[in-house]
């Protein structure tokens, strides 16, 4: 039967045909479909998800993005789109019916405004070449996540990823003017503007952060802040760490907003000292680093007012580093934080949820607790100025169970963040990764409604399928494994 | 002095639903001058949220602040002041104003290009959707990518993606100190205020009204001093001309044709707008650093939104329009399909605020 024929192709043949059609749409050699070319497309950052897509295509204009788009639609084939592969949730994992579509062509900056203040740049350029090319204006490009050398702002504005400075200057929400984007029919539209806002509904809120589901960013128009003239950084050590989440709110308290503010508990001090030697003092059960920027006189008036608080709130010591090296220096500790406890244990996993900062002894502890029933260790670097998490499990991937084991706590912490009133990511996004755990910070109705605004982008919902929002079945099935306080989620549901 | 009243919220919606019942969603009511008015005018079924009201949670270190949708914004500010905290997007002040209102017609005051908008600070927000359901989107944290970002959509949606429950915003402390400084005889253009935003000054606001230029600056003391030691101009002693732009009542506003908000690039040149038909020219105040304009004119709609297209931005009419009449610059192409596909993923019967935003996302 004719409609069965699609189903009936093998592997190795759609393969072929979907590789030779879209040879026919883009240049030679832009269209990947050996098993060696496609194995590095094969996960992002989150390794533990592994998969093939049929062919990997890699368009280099907007038209033969649009061109792949028409064609996936009309044969109704999935499309996953991937910047650098940074990604931690598995956002840009391929989907194995599928192709995945590749923006690393799209590499150039194509204007620099220094005089208005903005960028408009294509999809794969990095995050930190914006800021480079900015710099000897005295401008640059505020977010700035720890993967900034490598991470598209393609990828940026699909995470809504925020970095180190994200508590002062926001998140890639707060930064990006307006994007121009491919939908799943291959049309061409220009969302945001140039000026504060734009008419109708604020679509540039709603694509950024979407994780590739609505639409291709194939443009991206950034603001330009100007560079502080001034930034300077204590590092303020504490004897345990809930003193140190006290005098994070004591900062804030005191009514100054700091650049960054930044919580490390004592294995990952250790080893990021070790990786870095940046002068942290390992003996601490927790570093502060706090950013003040600003005009020098700004910056030298609040100074004072942040030691204060930070030794009146038991710091155990208190350093400012005294050369513009020296603050680089320890803000590469805080950075290649992921490495350097990379280096301390054959795998680890990092983990992004964020609480409501009064929360962070209650969950430190219970998270020990967690620690010790897993036979895991933990390592906590936390955004600590807007609550947000990065514990990271140390576990051992040859180790026969140790990677379910390590799944499994990650949930587990991911679930009590919910419980406490946050939220089960931060800045990494859901994509394969929490899916599950999306089942337990919203309810059905909600479910419903994201579902419903997906349709209304891609109705036959080609784009990054399977991604980002539970499916209710799905949410069924793991309320049947998680039952919480004696009652199943969306009890509604059948189960299966 | 708070009142939980979603369950009633919730059946009245429902019920309206479930009737195919078009309804109007009211707050205080001070901003019913926005906005289109159906050219058919049976009274329309009302939900009032007005009964919806108090704060909900608010812990100033945390920076967020949670309240049902019809506490006045009054309250909202004045329970923030007690803890020297504010909202950072300074939104106008209209009498009887609530937060749900604010925030579905996404109005923030002179300070939005320096401190951000609504929508930046907007973390979490209850609906009842048009199809009568209870959702909860965002929550009570400053970084959450959980899910699309519904709660910033909703914001400036002029209640047409839902009725608004709870809103929870990002907060921020009060500057410890405020400076206003006026410069005479200001060029006629947006070339000075344009060169300030790219220098690392603590400006929150900059308006230019006839020929006096305000630039206003706020933070700490000693960088407020520093920085208008640099800028030069002459310190206001009052609080200079920002409530009165903010809440559309200075002086300016007393001409009495239509108010139109322009909203372009800062930079654009000045609109190309005809004079009236007795020769009298368009009047416009800048704030924004230029990026907001106000304009008096008689011109017609259609007019005012060639003008704004034509400076790459938007149009809005500002004061009561004739019913029928467009107050919101259309929307076409692939655009008006998607955001009219949005509303109807909320509101498939396009119950709520019917005819009111865009109409051309209604039919
Ligand atoms: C060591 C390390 C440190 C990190 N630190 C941070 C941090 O501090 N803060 C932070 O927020 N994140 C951080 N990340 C996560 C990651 O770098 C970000 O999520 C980043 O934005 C991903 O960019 P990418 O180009 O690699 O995107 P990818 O991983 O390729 O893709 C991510 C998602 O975006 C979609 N996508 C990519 N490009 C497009 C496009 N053009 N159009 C539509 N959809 C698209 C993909 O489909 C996928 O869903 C870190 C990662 C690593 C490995």
């Amino acid at each position: 039967m004719v409609a069965d024929a699609k189903t009936a192709l093998s592997r190795a043949d759609k393969r072929a045909l979907y590789s030779s059609e879209l040879s026919a749409l883009v240049p030679k050699g832009q269209v990947l479909h050996t098993d060696e070319d496609l194995r590095p497309y094969e996960s992002d950052g989150l390794t533990v998800f592994k998969r093939a897509p049929l062919s990997v295509v890699l368009p280099a204009t907007i038209e033969e993005v649009q061109a792949v788009m028409r064609w996936a639609s009309s044969r109704q084939v999935p499309v996953v789109a991937r910047g650098a592969g940074t990604g931690l949730s598995g956002g840009a994992l391929p989907h194995e019916d599928g192709i995945l579509l590749g923006l690393a062509k799209f590499n150039k900056i194509l204007e620099l405004n220094a005089e208005h203040g903005y960028a408009r740049v294509q999809p794969g350029v990095t995050n930190l070449a914006i800021s480079n090319v900015a710099r000897p204006h005295g401008l640059y490009y505020a977010p700035d996540p720890s993967s900034q050398i490598a991470c598209t702002i393609g990828g940026n504005v699909a995470e809504n990823s925020g970095g180190v400075h994200c508590l002062k200057y926001g998140l890639t929400v707060h930064n990006v003017l307006s994007i121009d984007v491919v939908t799943v029919d291959g049309e061409l539209l220009t969302i945001g503007a140039m000026g504060c806002d734009d008419a109708g509904y604020d679509l540039m809120a709603l694509l950024t952060g979407s994780e590739g589901m609505l639409a291709v960013t194939v443009e991206v128009t950034v603001k330009l802040l100007p560079v502080p003239p001034v930034a300077k950084l204590v590092m303020a050590a504490f004897n345990s760490v809930s003193a140190a989440g006290d005098a994070v709110g004591s900062v804030i308290a005191e009514g100054i907003i700091p650049a960054g503010l930044e919580l490390m508990d004592s294995p990952a001090i250790v080893a990021a000292e070790d990786f870095a030697g940046c002068g942290y003092p390992t003996d601490a059960a927790a570093v502060l680093l706090c950013e003040l920027d600003g005009t020098e006189a700004e910056v030298n008036a609040q100074i004072g007012r942040v030691s204060d608080v930070f030794n009146r709130c038991h710091a155990t010591a208190l350093h400012i580093a005294e050369t513009e090296d020296e603050r680089l220096l320890l803000w590469k500790g805080r950075k290649s934080a992921f490495p350097a406890v990379g280096r301390i244990s054959p795998d680890y996993y990092c983990i992004d949820g964020t609480i409501p900062r009064r929360e962070l002894s209650t969950v430190l502890s219970r998270m020990d607790e967690l620690s010790k029933e897993f036979g895991l260790r933990i390592a906590n670097v936390f955004h600590a100025g807007d609550g947000n998490l990065h514990p990271l499990i140390l576990y051992d991937a040859s180790v026969d169970g140790e990677t379910e084991r390590t799944e499994r706590l990650g949930s587990e912490i991911l679930q009590l963040c919910v419980k406490v009133g946050g939220t089960v990511t931060g800045e990494h996004g859901v994509g394969v990764e929490k899916i599950n755990e999306m089942c337990v910070q919203f309810d059905t109705d909600t479910l419903n409604q994201f579902h419903a605004v997906k349709a209304a982008f891609d109705p036959a919902g080609l784009l990054n399928p399977g991604k980002a929002i539970p499916t209710l079945q799905r949410c069924a099935e793991f309320g049947a494994m998680h039952v919480h306080n004696g009652q199943c989620s969306h009890p509604e549901l059948e189960r299966f | 002095m708070t009142n939980d009243a979603s369950a009633a919220l919730l059946e009245t919606v429902q019920q309206y639903v479930a009737g195919a019942n078009p309804f109007v969603i009211v707050g205080g009511g001070s901003k019913s001058f926005l906005g289109c008015r159906p050219a058919v005018s049976e009274p329309p079924a009302v939900v009032s949220v007005a009964e919806h009201h108090g704060v909900i949670n608010y812990e100033p270190t945390e920076l967020v602040m949670t309240a049902r949708s019809g506490t006045p914004l009054s309250t909202v500010i004045s329970t923030l002041h007690e803890h020297g905290q504010q909202l950072p997007f300074d939104p106008p002040q209209l009498p009887n104003a609530t937060l749900g209102g604010t925030v579905a017609c996404g109005l923030s005051g002179p300070t939005r290009p320096y401190a951000g908008s609504v929508r930046d600070h907007a973390l979490g927000v209850r609906i009842i959707s048009g199809k009568g359901e209870d959702c909860s989107f965002g929550g009570e944290v400053m970084k959450n990518v959980a899910g699309y970002d519904v709660s910033r959509v909703q914001v400036g949606a002029f209640g047409t993606l839902g009725v608004l429950l709870d809103i929870s915003l990002k907060v921020l402390p009060l500057p410890e100190s405020t400076v206003t400084l006026m410069f005479e005889q200001a060029a006629h253009d947006t070339v000075p205020m344009v060169q300030l935003a790219r220098q690392y000054l603590p400006v929150t606001g900059a308006v230019l009204i006839g020929e006096q230029r305000f630039i206003r600056l706020a933070g700490s003391e000693a960088g407020v001093k520093a920085a208008a030691a640099q800028l030069g101009g002459e310190s206001v002693n009052d609080d200079g001309p920002w409530t009165g732009v903010r809440d559309l009542s200075h002086a300016f506003f007393d001409d009495i044709r239509p108010t139109w908000r322009f909203s372009v690039p800062d930079y654009a040149s000045t609109l190309e707008l005809p004079n009236d038909d007795d020769g009298t020219p368009a009047a416009t105040l800048y704030d924004w650093g230029g990026a907001q304009r106000w304009v008096k004119t008689n011109a017609s709609a259609e007019v005012c939104f060639a003008a704004a297209a034509g400076a790459k931005g938007h149009a809005t009419r500002f004061s009561e329009a004739p019913a029928g009449a467009p107050t919101h610059q259309p929307i076409n192409g692939v655009s008006a399909r998607l955001q009219s596909e949005l509303r109807a993923s909320f509101d498939p019967h396009r119950l709520c605020n019917r005819g009111r935003f865009h109409p051309e996302l209604d039919s």
